[in-house]
């Protein structure tokens, strides 16, 4: 690899640079990520120790501990979340970052800029923000009762609502910012011509539009549907923890009962199930340029 | 047709606002002077001052912006260059390492930073700065490589043909015509990637060393005692300090195209 | 054209490599002066002392304080063992976890000699199980388990732990995330040890918690008295510092010692076996032993008093919280660890309630 990184200094002609560009991503892959991984592997098939750290003696336990019932329910609750959390974002932030692709240049990078400044603020405190609105005879409860729409306190907070609000909260930037950067280069001059055509604004969308943005919107879920997988502290959060999530369960395993073994196994599977996932998802929409995305 | 509705407008504002919502609480409690937030203490400026004499917490912010830029700016660069040559590119097994480098984003963050630990221990790179770029590296280059692929998909190729007919070279054709086009994708996955570098608490606790403490760490960490207003103080400052700095950017913006115009003007 | 392209790249690589290295050397800097130390890296839970008294350290000594935090003890341990007990001169930690340093040889035993202050520590918290010869630890603050409620808001009168499993506080309570303290809260209802190691113990206190499970509103460790205080729920089971913010905003609430015996733990300080500033780390110690310093510290904490003569020092309106009432019975039992099919057992017992509670 070497010898063929010096080769190209001196020709670059296309292959080798194409190869140059990819080198960086080889490099560091294969020095910061495979190690790791490798490791996570090897550890979940260890035995753990009695009191702390793990004993170098191979087995299965690991991956058979997870078919108890009460272990596999938290990866029925995790997929539930994520497709609920996905499937909404994906109806607000299409049509956010769509619009937002409308705006004129000026209003673009505005936007940018006005979507990114929340995130100087640590997620906790934000949603530590969410608590105070959804709390009994908080904003929320009084701004709806002065409507008349509510009579009493909702006691919003600490309910699968309320996880639900502030995991879109956190990850709904991913959606807009993939649709936004897929419809931004959209060629508006086809939309109109559709429309002088005689198409509805609602053909010319669905014709057109939706069909030039679609690896925008497919990218974007699969940008949200990842980490909402692993994502818990919203749900302790938000949800009072009762919802017991997959990486609720890591680490409560890694943290509080030394089961180093037993938590690499579970990320494994994790990580497996979210690989798959996301396979037969770019399967059924059958977008061939997302191929080798996962 | 290129513009929006009127309707389109409003929805783009609400959205916002609904973003802004919890922001606005946590500037306003800031200025709480009772240590939790279910009591309204009055009006005070006591964790203001708290801040001031706490330089611990300015480190924090300094290192955390030290990692979040130079993370995001290599995941930028790593990600970018490789989503443009790898559909160029021939080699073995460049799938599985599109893969594998996609992994740390599907790897819950905790066990990613204990692996993390024992691995750079095991290859003997001393713990600061530098291992906190490279964990945060890894899970920002997916972001960026993922966006800017989407964004290169549809992408004309005539355009980018036609240049090479002319006799422009791969290179040239990369910074002339590509780059500009997949610019607003590079800079989306820089500033999710900025984000979240900024955001990462649990990786980080794990690969930091003595003296590179990040804002989220303090943040966190700070669970068994209770978390002050005092964040709230210093949230409310680092907000003030991005609008300040956006403002002057617009400010800046309009004096160069006022001249611009000027300018233009004298030419007629 | 080209080569400038290929430069720049590479230019930016190395650039950013650097720039990582060169935040990370400067902890090599500070190891020549290893007699006349002039850093001090402390390591424990961000918010442990009082600005003030970090201030006035290094103002009488000269001593700059390096404040890193960890987030669980387990974290605490990982990286110590990494850093070969190194790197850290002080940890402030847990005391299950204590024990396991001890027995890992991370820690070094104190030098009593350049303590002066060392005589100030209340006896109650010396020798315990982490510990017993009290050669490697000085206790900073104590948990109490207790149960706060507000009778305003709750019909029944709380003596103790099984109060909690009453009809008429449903969907009312709020409990932390420790989970040996929850499964421990069963356990003593059944009448038996926090620590035991019977799985069939454990599993019967896990189906005792279903039947709780109802009562249950939320489980958080962070900020809970928030919600005693909004009347989110009116009953809670929480830590030590915020029962103390809970009492202090609400004068009202009550604090429940419970009947079937009362747990506690101990947060103590400890020095590293390879700490690089060691002497610093002593000077620190007998520093915060000072009565009024360790009076400051533990207003600040909100945990109970480990110093004896600080107590006088501490001041009205914190002396309740901080310190045990006279007539204390010591019934009390410290959460131990328990071996790892124990320690299993309790994960999945916590698990299983924790479903129990979404339903």
């Amino acid at each position: 690899m070497i010898k063929r990184a010096f080769e190209c200094f001196r020709q670059l002609n296309i292959n080798c640079v194409a190869f140059l560009a990819v080198l960086p991503l080889f490099v560091f892959t294969f020095m910061f990520v495979i190690g790791p991984l490798i490791y996570m592997l090897v550890l979940s098939f260890l035995q753990r120790a009695e009191v702390w750290g793990i004993v170098n003696k191979f087995t299965f336990k690991n991956y058979m501990d997870i078919f108890e019932p009460v272990y596999l329910k938290t990866f029925i609750e995790s997929f539930k979340l994520a497709i609920t959390t996905t499937i909404l974002i994906m109806i607000i932030g299409y049509p956010f970052g769509y619009f937002m692709a409308k705006l004129d240049a000026k209003w673009k990078k505005r936007m940018m800029l006005l979507i990114f400044i929340p995130f100087w603020t640590s997620s906790l405190i934000r949603l530590y923000g969410w608590i105070i609105i959804f709390r009994a005879n908080g904003i929320l409860d009084k701004l709806l009762m002065a409507l008349n729409i509510t009579e009493e306190p909702l006691k919003l907070l600490y309910t699968y609502p309320a996880v639900v609000v502030g995991m879109i909260y956190v990850l709904l930037p991913f959606m807009i910012f993939s649709v936004y950067s897929s419809a931004e280069k959209l060629d508006w001059s086809l939309v109109e011509a559709a429309r002088d055509l005689g198409a509805s604004s609602m053909q010319a969308f669905f014709t057109i539009s939706l069909k030039l943005t679609l690896p925008g919107l497919l990218s974007g879920v699969v940008l949200t549907f990842i980490p909402s997988m692993g994502l818990f502290f919203i749900a302790d959060i938000l949800g009072g923890n009762k919802v017991v999530l997959v990486g609720n369960l890591i680490q409560e395993q890694l943290m509080k009962a030394h089961n180093w073994p037993f938590a690499a196994a579970l990320s494994v599977v994790l990580m497996i199930l979210t690989s798959v996932m996301i396979y037969i998802y770019r399967r059924i929409s059958n977008v061939k340029e997302l191929e080798g995305l996962v | 047709m290129k513009n929006n509705t009127r309707l389109a407008n409003i929805y783009l504002g609400f959205i916002l606002a609904l973003m802004y919502l919890p922001i606005i609480i946590v500037i306003v409690y800031s200025f709480n002077s009772s240590k939790i937030s279910s009591v309204w203490g009055g009006f005070s400026f006591k964790w203001y001052k708290e801040l001031l004499r706490d330089k611990s917490m300015f480190d924090a912010v300094v290192n955390s912006l030290i990692l979040a830029s130079t993370s995001s700016i290599l995941a930028a660069i790593i990600g970018t260059l490789a989503a443009v040559g790898m559909p160029k590119v021939n080699l073995p097994g460049k799938g599985v390492v599109e893969y594998l480098s996609t992994l740390p984003i599907m790897i819950p963050e905790i066990i990613l930073g204990m692996v993390f630990l024992t691995y750079f221990s095991l290859i003997r790179l001393p713990f600061g700065m530098l291992t906190l770029v490279i964990a945060h590296t890894s899970f920002c280059i997916p972001y960026v490589y993922m966006l800017v692929k989407a964004r290169l998909v549809g992408i004309d190729k005539s355009l980018a043909e036609a240049a090479k007919d002319l006799g422009a070279s791969e290179i040239r054709v990369f910074f002339d015509i590509t780059l500009p086009l997949i610019l607003p994708a590079i800079l989306s996955g820089m500033l999710l990637s900025f984000a979240m570098s900024l955001d990462d608490v649990v990786i980080s606790i794990f690969v930091t060393g003595v003296n590179t403490n990040t804002l989220p760490i303090k943040i966190y960490t700070q669970l068994r005692t209770g978390v002050t207003p005092k964040i709230n103080a210093l949230s409310t400052l680092m907000l003030g300090a991005n609008l300040l700095i956006c403002l002057l950017s617009v400010w800046i913006g309009k004096q160069g195209s006022h001249h611009k115009e000027y300018l233009e003007m004298e030419g007629n | 054209m080209k080569k400038t392209f290929v430069m720049v790249l590479i230019f930016a690589l190395c650039a950013s490599l650097l720039v990582g290295c060169g935040g990370s050397s400067k902890v090599q800097d500070n190891e020549n002066t290893a007699s006349q130390d002039t850093q001090l890296n402390l390591f424990t839970w961000e918010g442990m002392f009082p600005q003030e008294v970090l201030d006035e350290f290094t103002a009488e000594t000269g001593i700059a304080i390096n404040y890193s935090n960890f987030d669980f003890n387990e974290t605490m341990l990982a990286k110590l063992q990494t850093a070969k007990g190194g790197d850290y001169d002080l940890v402030i930690a847990d005391d299950y976890i204590i024990e396991t340093v001890i027995a890992e040889g991370l820690a070094q035993k104190l030098d009593k000699s350049k303590l002066e202050n060392y005589g100030n520590i209340n006896p109650i918290y010396q020798s315990q199980f982490y510990d017993p010869e009290n050669e490697y630890t000085v206790p900073y603050g104590a948990g109490i388990q207790t149960i706060v409620y507000d009778p305003d808001l709750v019909n029944i009168d709380i003596s103790g732990y099984a109060d909690l499993w009453d009809s008429s506080l449903k969907n009312s309570i709020g409990i932390i995330g420790n989970y040996r303290v929850i499964n421990g809260l069963a356990l003593k209802v059944l009448g038996e040890s926090y620590n035991t190691e019977d799985i069939s113990k454990i599993q019967a206190a896990g189906e005792k918690l279903l039947e709780l499970a109802p009562n249950i509103r939320l489980i958080k460790d962070d900020n809970l008295q928030d919600d005693l205080l909004t009347g989110e729920i009116t009953v809670g089971v929480m830590y030590t510092s915020q029962v103390t913010m809970a009492k202090l905003a609400n004068p009202n609430l009550k604090i429940v010692f419970p009947s079937e015996g009362i747990g506690f733990g101990i947060m103590a300080g400890f020095i590293p076996s390879n700490a690089p500033h060691p002497d610093a780390a002593h000077k620190f110690i007998d520093y915060i032993l000072r009565p009024e310093v360790s009076a400051k510290c533990f207003e600040w904490l909100g945990y109970y008093c480990t110093n004896k003569a600080a107590e006088e020092y501490i001041s009205k309106e914190y002396k309740d919280f901080l310190t045990l009432p006279t007539d204390f019975s010591s019934d009390m039992e410290m959460i131990q660890r328990v071996g790892a099919e124990a320690e299993e057992a309790h994960a999945k017992i916590w698990t299983e309630f924790k479903s129990a509670i979404g339903k």
